[in-house]
């Protein structure tokens, strides 16, 4: 058993880039991430931030050409760096080290054979185990991720599930191995909410007994809240913001994720205008020079307002025209510890120039898990009593 | 545009500003299954079974739901884009369903739907300036250099640069093919606009925005909108009243704010307590359901909520023995209230308050 103080999964200096018609396009930039075992890490950030391309080198998945390596290392204990390893040894990391979910269970199954047909060609591969035994593991592996009846669905197709179902057999399929990292990437997002809060109770409660560490990959905040115990917020192929899930939530440094906390919706809140970043999400094939929010950035438009004219310049977007900090636009801040265990890439963070420019690495544990509710706590709450 | 053309009213007299905009009246839509070398009809998937809400001029009434609830088919089978089984809708107080020809197409301006996904309901073969200068033209509302004019101020007033009606969709990114959907349903002056799962496909930073467009447009041309989405903390946002549905039925509806802190069906409260909320420390304990929403095709007796409820487990442990039969939900043998099986609850008003209305047996 490796000891919790040594990080399970050390991402080093990531790179990724494609080759396209219209040049290098680089959508991972300089991503470190340290995953300890037993602890969730969300990679948090909207399409084409670079969150997904950054799950997939982790298992060696980028094709390549046109993907390839820049520069970087991906640490797993005990094998060394993945990225350097061949193939073949690459082979028997993949579901047995790190597993991975997908967002769309549909396509992640094979509709030709069925649910049990798959999990045990899973089991076969990695475990010196007969047909039968494989098909023992696979039952209770389904058992586990709370399917009634594990026999009889054995030998049902994926088209015979519900979305819910399928997701679970997913999980199913990637802990059939006992994996010591999950890679989920929107593991939840193409369910219902009642359905999504069975799936991450279930993957809680997997996590628990199991001590298996989470790289959980999604856009949504409230998710990452209530799940995260260390989040890397994501723009435009670079963490731009990395700490504790309490840190980020409560203390959010960088203006991207201010502007994205406060432009959700929450039930409760009151009604009256949502606040917005402008703009839009920067296409990885274009994106901009030196501090890529620059563009959207409320923060750096009102440094600008008060600072001399020398240190502004002005820039147009398609919607207007206004003045952003010259440092803003032409260099590209690095990630920064600028508290003890929160680090920030922005050149208005408070204290930013004076902090180190350190690793991110955070064995945190959050605060509190989401308590699940009995029957009585909804009479109570349904009850006249709250009138 | 700011200046709107001054559409047609209805043609028949009744027209009378008492009645609401929109009354929806024991809608539904029952889709036949069909089975066998005959294609006999077997059964059928009642997607919307008995729906009944008003929308007054100018409000937001939001439908909210899990998918397969029958959300999309009402908000479909008003505009009759999908024919009804039974049920009216009266729009002005005139029965929707009952015109034919050239009438119907008149009418049809006034209502128009924005589509959840901006890339499939965008033609990729025509300009951004023919797709919303479309319906301006079939209309025989303006041609021509009137025409590109009208297209010009609607893609600005969309937030759009007048100049990109020469482009094509695949041009655009996400939130901006949102915002031109958007402006081919103003196109026409419309006073109801069916907004169909709008931001759910898109980037969360760019959804507040698509947000605040709606809502300014609203406030501005006084534009009624059935807001249907699954995300409650985006509908408790942008809506006045809220109709909460489970497998075809409304099972609840309030006043938005009434219904989030106040919520009296138990499958309501399982909503609200399932979606995450952006907060490292929960503090509310979460329900999670046990089991999934049953198939539409073949719901479960009585109230269809039964086999996922937790209150009706709860009032059974304390009820006569006599009163509770056992069932099977999801794998595991559970004892519920006979009543919740045997009979289905209407909705009616729940502690005397007329305008919240919700259908249950065990709640008061």
């Amino acid at each position: 058993m490796p000891s919790t103080n040594q990080p399970l999964l050390q991402v080093n200096n990531l790179h990724i880039a494609f080759e396209t018609e219209r040049g290098l396009v680089r959508p991972v930039q300089g991503v470190s991430l340290d995953i300890y075992p037993g602890q969730t890490v969300a990679l948090v950030g909207e399409s084409g931030c670079g969150k997904s391309v950054t799950s997939l080198s982790i298992l060696r998945l980028i094709p390549s050409p046109p993907g390839k390596v820049l520069d970087g290392q991906v640490i797993l204990e005990g094998r060394g760096d993945l990225l350097k390893l061949p193939e073949k040894q690459m082979r028997s990391v993949r579901g047995k080290d790190i597993a991975m979910i997908f967002q769309e269970p549909m396509t992640s199954l094979n509709p030709v054979y069925t649910i049990g047909d798959q999990i045990v060609e899973a089991v076969k591969l990695h475990q010196n185990v007969s047909t039968r035994q494989a098909y023992a593991i696979a039952e209770d592996s389904l058992r586990d991720v709370g399917i009634a009846d594990p026999r009889r669905r054995l030998h049902e197709y994926p088209h015979q599930m519900s979305g819910g179902m399928r997701q679970r057999v997913m999980i199913a399929m990637a802990l059939s191995c006992q994996p010591r990292l999950l890679i989920a990437d929107e593991p939840t997002t193409a369910l219902d909410v009642t359905i999504q809060a069975q799936i991450l109770e279930l993957l809680r409660k997997l996590q628990k007994e199991r001590g298996m560490a989470i790289l959980l990959i999604t856009h949504d905040l409230g998710v990452v809240a209530e799940n995260a115990d260390v989040v890397a917020v994501m723009y435009a192929s670079r963490v731009v913001e990395f700490g504790t899930v309490e840190g980020i939530f409560d203390h959010p440094q960088h203006p991207y994720t201010k502007g994205l906390l406060r432009s959700v919706p929450t039930l409760g809140a009151p009604a009256g205008r949502l606040e917005s970043i402008a703009g839009m999400v920067p296409n990885p094939a274009r994106f901009p020079s030196g501090c890529k929010f620059h563009p959207r950035c409320p923060a750096t438009r009102a440094a600008a307002a008060e600072a001399p004219a020398d240190q502004t310049v002005q820039i147009a977007t398609s919607e207007e025209r206004f003045a952003v900090l010259k440092t803003c636009r032409e260099i590209e801040p690095v990630l920064r510890q600028v508290k003890p265990t929160h680090w920030a890439s922005c050149h208005l963070v408070e204290n930013y120039a004076s902090s180190a420019v350190t690793l991110p690495v955070l064995n945190h544990r959050r605060e509190t898990q989401p308590p699940v509710a009995a029957d009585a706590t909804v009479k109570q709450e349904l009850g006249p009593s709250r009138v | 545009m700011t200046q709107t053309t001054p559409a047609p009213m209805p043609p028949t007299a009744e027209n009378s500003s008492a009645a609401p905009l929109l009354d929806v009246r024991d809608l539904r839509t029952w889709f036949p299954i069909h089975r066998g070398l005959l294609s006999r009809t077997v059964g059928h998937v009642k997607a919307v079974d008995g729906v009944s809400f008003t929308l007054q001029p100018g409000k937001t009434l939001g439908l909210v739901g899990e998918s397969g609830c029958g959300k999309t088919t009402v908000g479909r089978t008003i505009l009759r884009l999908i024919p009804r089984t039974s049920g009216q809708v009266l729009y002005r107080g005139n029965d929707f369903f009952a015109y034919r020809g050239e009438e119907l197409r008149l009418l049809r301006r006034h209502m128009q739907i924005i589509f959840q996904d901006p890339v499939s309901s965008l033609n990729p073969r025509m300009t951004v300036g023919n797709i919303i200068g479309e319906p301006i033209q079939v209309h025989k509302i303006a041609r021509g250099k009137e025409r590109d004019q009208m297209v010009a101020s609607l893609l600005q007033r969309v937030g759009l640069d007048p100049s990109y009606g020469d482009r094509y969709p695949h041009e655009f990114s996400g939130g901006q093919r949102q915002r031109i959907g958007i402006a081919r349903a103003l196109a026409l002056s419309p006073d109801l606009i069916v907004c169909d799962e709008p931001v759910s496909a898109l980037d969360v930073s760019i959804q507040s925005q698509i947000l605040n467009l709606l809502d300014d447009l609203q406030r501005e041309r006084n534009i009624a909108y059935l807001f249907i989405a699954h995300n409650l903390a985006v509908v408790e946002h942008f809506s006045d009243d809220v109709a909460v549905m489970y497998l075809g039925r409304i099972v609840e509806k309030a006043a938005s704010r009434e219904l989030y802190s106040n919520p009296k069906h138990p499958y309501t409260l399982s909503l609200l307590s399932a979606a995450p909320q952006p907060n490292p420390r929960p503090t509310k304990a979460r329900i999670v359901l046990k089991g999934e929403v049953p198939s539409p095709s073949n719901p479960p007796t009585g109230c269809a909520f039964h086999p996922r409820c937790p209150l009706t487990r709860e009032a059974a442990r304390q009820a006569n023995a006599a009163d509770t039969v056992e069932i099977s939900s999801g794998g595991e043998r559970i004892r519920v209230l006979s009543k919740c099986v045997q009979q289905s609850p209407p909705l009616e008003p729940k502690q005397g308050n007329p305008n919240h209305i919700a259908a249950c047996w065990v709640t008061t």
